[in-house]
Parts: C-alpha cells; structure tokens; sequence
C-alpha cells in the first residue's frame, strides 16, 4: 500500500545546532528519518551524537535550528514531541530501589499512558524485553544486561512512533549485546500488521550498524559527514569501517589547513 | 498537573523503602517522647511549687497550653531544623545521581508538575511528623481540659513550619547531585532562617547596634521562621503569619522550579 501520498518523516531535524560558549558541540545537522526506517546515527566518541539525541527529545535546547518529531516541533509543542518518543539515554534512568514492574508502571504513567491501558501496556513491553521472570526484582539487584533492558522497556511502554537509543549495548558483555541488539531488531519488525516503529540507534560500533541498521548517518566534529542507506554505502564505498575510517582520519589533513 | 500525584506516590514509596524515613520518623518519636515527658515533669514541679508557696494566683494562671504544650511544640520546632533536611537531601538530588532527571524532563509533564510533586511528597511526610508530635498533646485531653484552639493552632504551626522546611530543603536539594551537599546546605539555611537571624535581632537590640535601624530589625524578625511561629503557639492565627508561610513556600519553590530548569540553559 505504499507509496500513496509523501508521509510525514518520523524524524525531521533541520539545521539543529548547539553551542556551549565558544565550543560548538552540534553544528547545523540537518537529516530527516522516514516512518519505520531503522537508522544509525554513527561517529567517534565525541561527535556530537549524544547532544544531537538529548535536543531531539527535549532534553537539552537547541541553540539553533529545529526539529519535529512525528509532526510535532520540539519548541513549538514540546508536550507533543515528548509524548511520541521512547528515549533510552546511554545511563539508562533507573531507581535502583523500584522493582521492575513498579518502575515501568511509574513510566508508564509519566507518559500518559491511560490507567486502565496500563497494566496492559506494563506487561506487554516487559514481555517484550524478556523481563516477564524478573518483574518482581528490585532494579538494584539485577545485572547490567538486564538493568539495561528495563531501560528498553520504560523506552517502548508507551509505544510511540519514535524510539531513540544512545549507545545501548555500551559496557556489556558479548552475549548481553547479542541480546538487547536481537531485541531491538525485533522491535523495529513490524508486528500483526503494524507500522513499525522509527529507530534512531547512536552507536559507534560498526557491526551494530550493519545488524539493525538499513541507513547509516555519520556526524564528525559536530557535522554531517555522511547520510547513505546501508547497501548503497557498502556497494560503492567497500566496507563502514573503511568509509568511517576515511571520514574521521580527515582530521590530520584538515588540521594544518584550518590553522593556516 | 495530572502527574504530580505520580511523582509524589513515587517519591514516598521510596521514602518508605530506604531507611531514611523510618530512622527520621524513629528518632522523631523518640525525641517527641522525651521532650513531652520533660515537659510534664517540669510543669508538675511548677505545680507542686506554686502550692507550697500556697500562690493561689499564680496558680491560677498556671494552664496546659502555655505552659506545657507551647514549650513541647517549640522543642519540636526546635528538632525539625536537623530532622527535615534529612528527608529533603534526596527530593532532587537523587534524581540527577541516578540520572533519572532525562527521564522526567524527557517525559510530557511540566517542570512545575516535578516541582510540585516533590513537594506534596515531603509534606505529606511533614504531615505525618506533625501527627506523631500532636499525638502527646492529644493525650492531655485525656487527663485534663486545654483548649481545643490554642492546642490547633500550635499544632498548624509546627505544620507550617515544616512545610516551609521541605520548601527550603527541596531548593537545596536541587542545586546538587550530593545528597550530603542537600543535607548541610539545607541545615546552614535552616539555621540562618529558624535560628541565626532571630538571634541576631535580639542581641542586635540588646547592644543597641541595631537601634535606629527599625526597619531593618523588622525586615530580620519578618524573614525568621520563629516569631510567627511563636505568635502561632500563643493561639493567634493571624493572615500576616499565614502570608509569611506562604510567601516563603512560594517563593522557594519558584527558586526551585528555576534550578531545575537551568539543566537545560547549559
């Protein structure tokens, strides 16, 4: 049924900036995410990426430019824009003294998700996480992989159009970024029918990228170095890793040139 | 406002499963104890003394309310400047060292919906203190015949007075990622607002440094917790000392509102 009319893009970040004094973290990132598409959102520690997800969430305030999320400008109608993301933050935002299920029912609550809905929404996405055995667990007691699959859950509670992930397989073991890498891929499936849902996943491990991803957006010293889907990329520039190292070894060319 | 009622009920479960609240509310007992039993034994001996002397006056003058639950409260006002901090240290900064302060100003609600949801929390804490101190007054009126009014009142001042604390402790609380740092800056600015600026202004005219300086001694009596508080234990429930909680209370949630905001000025 595609193909009908132009959607609007689930993502739509135009000329985004942020400066902290003189330091200019983000600088004019424009890019656009369509309804459903997986993208990764790569670059050196230090990018910008983190930055570039808080303004986009609403976490932190542009300095300049702007951005929708599903339709809604984050200045404009900020209350909107946050009620159609799922954020995980790289420190996923946990009390250690909850237990799962409270805590996830808690967000659930912070983002509106109506009070007869609730235990509905709270048991289905910690089904989803694998966290059906655990609910009764204080968050505390649990370990890194699963602490940061109760972060996934409180990100898809309400099930928004957007879900937003900054590095979420950082400090794991190998299998546990198996696990929560296999969960996100089955989150962006579509399910009986449904649109799936946009993932924007920051990461700067390559094969990550190449597992989930069906476009890549590499930003470099705050800038956009690169917007490409995943296979047009590898069919013309040979592998992510070469066109990331090409990208970010720049720097020593550039360095001399700037300074002159 | 819909979701302060969800960030108060989480504030208070977590109360109630750390062990903070329960030592406060132990200790608190505790001290309310002692300090009710002082003051018996110190009104009886009162008592007994005036009879000796035969005083039929003085003894008649003698009354529960100004004499034995006027000096409680004011003991437990007295306590309230080191036990309130303790349950404000953590209302914000707990939340930006678990890093739950991107969830909240990530999620559709108000800032003022965080402010004031951490504040119905620690009020209703300060409600229950208020309850377990008026508990030992409330048994007087097994044994004897204060009055109903004055007793009210002492009790709405201890009450207000702890409100204003969560206030001042909950701005504390959010100028910090340290629980510790709450803790002893909302100690300095209780001591400055409950103790340190009264006591100013009484040496400050017992040395005649700040005669001729009236307006000033006004501004300091005005600004200290303690003459309302005490006009209040006396039974008199005036609009001025009502203003003054509320103002207070007011304004330093607007300071806290402010704090919490500037995370995203940076």
């Amino acid at each position: 049924m595609g193909g009908m009319s132009a959607p609007a893009a689930a993502i739509e970040a135009r000329g985004l900036s942020k400066r902290y004094g003189d330091i200019v973290a983000v600088d004019g990132i424009s890019f656009e995410v369509g309804k459903g598409e997986v993208v990764g959102f790569l670059g050196p520690n230090g990018a910008g990426k983190t930055t570039t997800l808080r303004m986009l969430t609403g976490f932190l305030p542009a300095s300049d430019g702007s951005a929708r999320i599903a339709g809604h400008d984050i200045f404009s109608a900020p209350l909107d824009a946050r009620r159609s993301v799922g954020y995980l933050p790289e420190l996923p935002p946990l009390y250690p003294e909850m237990t799962v299920e409270s805590y996830v029912s808690y967000v659930a609550s912070l983002k509106e998700v109506a009070r007869a809905e609730r235990r509905d929404a709270v048991a289905h996405a910690l089904e989803r996480c694998g966290l059906a055995d655990v609910r009764s667990r204080v968050i505390r007691d649990l370990s890194k992989g699963f602490r940061q699959r109760v972060g996934l859950a409180q990100a898809i509670v309400h099930d928004p159009p957007v879900l937003v992930f900054d590095e979420p397989t950082v400090g794991l073991d190998p299998i546990q970024i198996r696990e929560i890498r296999g969960l996100i891929a089955d989150l962006a499936a579509p399910r009986h029918g449904e649109q799936r849902q946009t993932v924007l996943l920051s990461t700067h491990i390559l094969p990550e990228v190449s597992a989930i991803c069906s476009r890549v957006i590499l930003i470099h010293r705050g800038r956009k170095a690169l917007d490409q889907p995943l296979d047009s990329l590898l069919s013309e520039q040979g592998s992510l890793e070469e066109v990331f190292s090409r990208v970010t070894s720049g720097d020593e060319a550039e360095l001399p040139e700037a300074n002159a | 406002m819909k979701h302060v009622g969800a960030i108060a009920g989480r504030e208070l479960r977590s109360f109630f499963t750390s062990s903070v609240a329960y030592v406060v509310l132990a200790l608190w007992a505790l001290l309310a104890a002692t300090f009710f039993l002082a003051s018996v034994i110190a009104f009886d001996s009162e008592v007994s003394r005036l009879q000796q002397f035969g005083a039929v006056e003085q003894l008649e003058l003698l009354n529960l309310n100004d004499h034995l639950i006027g000096s409680f409260l004011f003991s437990m006002w007295f306590l309230s400047i080191f036990a309130f901090p303790a349950i404000t240290m953590g209302l914000f900064a707990a939340e930006r060292a678990n890093g739950t302060e991107e969830l909240l100003l990530t999620s559709p609600l108000t800032i003022w919906e965080i402010v004031l949801g951490k504040f119905v929390a620690g009020g209703t804490f300060a409600a229950v203190m208020t309850a377990v101190a008026a508990f030992f007054p409330g048994m007087l009126f097994a044994y004897g015949d204060p009055e109903v009014g004055k007793t009210l009142a002492g009790v709405l001042a201890l009450f207000l007075v702890s409100l204003t604390y969560v206030a001042i402790g909950g701005f504390a609380s959010s100028l910090t990622r340290n629980q510790l740092v709450a803790f002893l800056v909302t100690l300095g600015l209780l001591f400055l607002v409950g103790l340190m600026i009264p006591q100013l202004v009484v040496f400050g005219l017992a040395s005649d440094a700040l005669s001729g300086q009236s307006a000033l001694v006004e501004v300091m009596r005005w600004i200290g917790t303690g003459d309302h508080f005490e006009r209040m234990l006396t039974g008199l429930v005036e609009s001025r000392d009502l203003v003054y909680f509320g103002v207070v209370i007011a304004g330093f949630l607007l300071l806290t509102k402010t704090a919490v905001e500037s995370v995203r000025w940076r």
